[in-house]
């Protein structure tokens, strides 16, 4: 949450939008109210620093509800923080996972995440093949493009349409022979690899959108950068290519790059152990598992799997869910 | 938005009795003068700030090492904004001075000596310096344990350490810029001229604080510097061609004490 104007040249007031102070106060209060005896129990002004203490953490916004979590840019990269945390080792295992199993993730973190959040991070990733399911990685970085950036991908999506559309006389250029495949394929909203628009009139287009953008976007220079490398370029793959740039995934800062991110040596360590538990007494691993995140998790995977490997996957979400456990105290 | 509207249910809900509760658990005040201490000082995280702020508070009531606190809480208070940024440095170095003073009885005016000497010594290990290279510039600014420190006197020990560590940063870098390579260190001759220019540029005529600034600049000023780097002869010391890092820091902190006026 760092601030990039001078913020001793701002008004008050902008200086609290700017920080987004009074929606953390607000919220704080509110959920105080909500809870006023345990809290005035607990102490108000241990409760507010607690409260805040959180937020700064990140892990403030761990099982609450959608609108709260997309309501800050801090708010959204925490969470995308916090998915990464407790699910990577489910990319570390290698599962290719359905769309469907994604939004069950999700809404073990947040109850009512929509669905229609992960069917337009599944367009973005789906372009190239056919399959339905999705590495961890190609998930959550195609993920964070369009929960991160939200309005800026709708936006966009308007100005990609219109220049489809011919609204900017210049723009598309329609070989004869495939014009129809080409009118029928924006009418679906999913234009083909090959098609796509001029890159340079629609770098353009989004550099007028950012001038007066109020929502976060990604950096120009890495928008720039994209557009100049092809000649034409069609909306997904514009999206897929910015979810694979680091600069922008550094920009954000909820998750590490591509190389590191399944790196996780302490769970490492501590699945071993867990490991090296269960072969001395098979039967403890039964007993171990109690949350219903995890017995989703295993059920969901276990039809594809060997016994042995639902074993290991069992112990596996059972060590993520003690992380978030942890991340919440 | 939606929090608005949420916020909004809480309140239309039971409106009365949550303002009620809100006054009598002390809520509003408390929401109202966290607040007001925020806008005084404006960090640049302000969500840390208020955590920080209420951890501070809840400590309080803990009561557990009062004093201690109040040097963490006055550091705390100090670092909230660079002294660059004057007035809001000076804002806070009159709260850090508040807190220092407050459980002191009616009559007595500042700081107790011990407790301010503790807090420079925090403060430049705070702004990275060592012990050593601190310790020459802590004894011209502090103060007897029994001595009681006017504000005037706190404020200027507090700015000369602010200056002071990033001064002796400024200077490191200098000396990287001297060295050519990180793992090599700079030839001496070259260091000397650069100390020498640094000197000089220190050295400025009396006059009103416009005129000194710009004179030291432009005697400091890269131009400056390389010239003086050109013309240094690296041949002159054959017993001792190098200068470390250290050496180098030393001789710019000595330049920097020399002009601090001893506490008497």
């Amino acid at each position: 949450m760092k601030m990039n104007t001078d913020r001793f040249s701002l008004t008050v007031d902008e200086y609290l939008a700017e920080t987004n102070v009074l929606f953390y106060l607000n919220d704080a209060v509110t959920q105080l109210l909500e809870h006023k005896e345990e809290y005035t129990q607990f102490g108000v002004v241990r409760y507010f620093a607690e409260y805040f203490t959180s937020v700064k953490n990140g892990n403030h916004v761990l099982f609450r509800e959608f609108s709260y979590i997309k309501a800050t840019p801090h708010n959204r990269e925490s969470f995308i923080h916090i998915f990464w945390k407790c699910f990577r080792q489910i990319g570390k295992n290698g599962d290719l996972l359905a769309m469907s199993e994604y939004s069950s993730l999700l809404q073990l973190l947040c109850p009512d995440f929509p669905t229609e959040m992960v069917q337009n991070t599944a367009r973005i990733v789906l372009i190239d093949d056919a399959t339905d399911c999705l590495s961890f990685s190609d998930f959550i970085y195609s993920f964070q493009i369009q929960f991160y950036y939200e309005e800026f991908v709708e936006s966009v999506s308007v100005i990609y349409q219109d220049l489809l559309s011919g609204k900017n006389p210049n723009t598309v250029i329609v070989p004869t022979s495939t014009s129809v495949e080409q009118l029928s394929g924006a009418a679906n909203e999913e234009p083909d690899v090959q098609e796509g628009v001029d890159s340079s009139i629609f770098c353009e287009c989004i550099e007028g959108l950012c001038e007066r953008f109020k929502h976060k976007f990604p950096s120009i220079v890495a928008i720039k950068e994209i557009l100049e490398s092809s000649q034409r370029v069609s909306f997904y793959s514009f999206l897929m290519t910015l979810a694979k740039h680091e600069g922008v995934n550094q920009d954000i800062s909820a998750l590490p790059n591509k190389s590191d991110l399944l790196i996780d040596p302490e769970m490492d360590q501590e699945l071993e152990r867990l490991i090296a538990q269960v072969a001395i007494s098979p039967t403890s691993n039964n007993s171990s598992s109690s949350a219903a995140g995890q017995k989703e998790t295993s059920k969901k995977a276990s039809p594809r799997k060997s016994l042995h490997q639902r074993k290991r996957i069992e112990m596996e979400s059972d060590g993520s869910t003690e992380e978030t456990d942890s991340s919440e105290n | 938005m939606a929090e608005k509207r949420r916020a909004g249910v809480a309140m239309s809900g039971s409106c009365e009795l949550d303002g009620a509760f809100a006054c009598e658990s002390g809520v509003s005040a408390l929401l109202g003068s966290s607040l007001f201490t925020l806008l005084e000082s404006r960090p640049r995280d302000p969500v840390g700030f208020l955590a920080e702020h209420f951890a501070h508070l809840s400590a309080q009531d803990d009561d557990a090492g009062p004093e201690h606190q109040a040097v963490s809480r006055a550091l705390w208070n100090l670092s909230l904004a660079h002294h660059s940024q004057r007035s809001a440095f000076n804002s806070n170095t009159r709260t850090a001075f508040d807190l220092l003073t407050r459980d002191r009885g009616a009559g007595v005016v500042g700081v107790r000596g011990r407790l301010y000497t503790e807090m420079l010594r925090c403060l430049c290990s705070e702004g990275g310096l060592s012990g050593s290279t601190a310790a020459p510039l802590l004894r011209r600014v502090q103060c007897h344990d029994h001595e009681s420190v006017p504000f005037e006197l706190f404020r200027q020990g507090v700015l000369t350490c602010a200056v002071f560590s990033d001064y002796i940063r400024a200077s490191q870098c200098l000396y990287g810029s001297v060295a050519s390579a990180s793992d090599r260190p700079a030839e001496r001759a070259l260091g000397q001229a650069v100390l020498e220019t640094l000197r000089e540029a220190l050295e400025t005529a009396d006059g009103d604080d416009v005129g000194r600034y710009l004179e030291a600049s432009a005697k400091i000023s890269p131009g400056e510097v390389a010239k003086a780097m050109a013309e240094a002869h690296p041949g002159n010391q054959r017993e001792n061609p190098v200068m470390d890092a250290q050496e180098f820091e030393d001789a710019a902190a000595a330049l920097f004490i020399a002009r601090v006026r001893m506490v008497t």
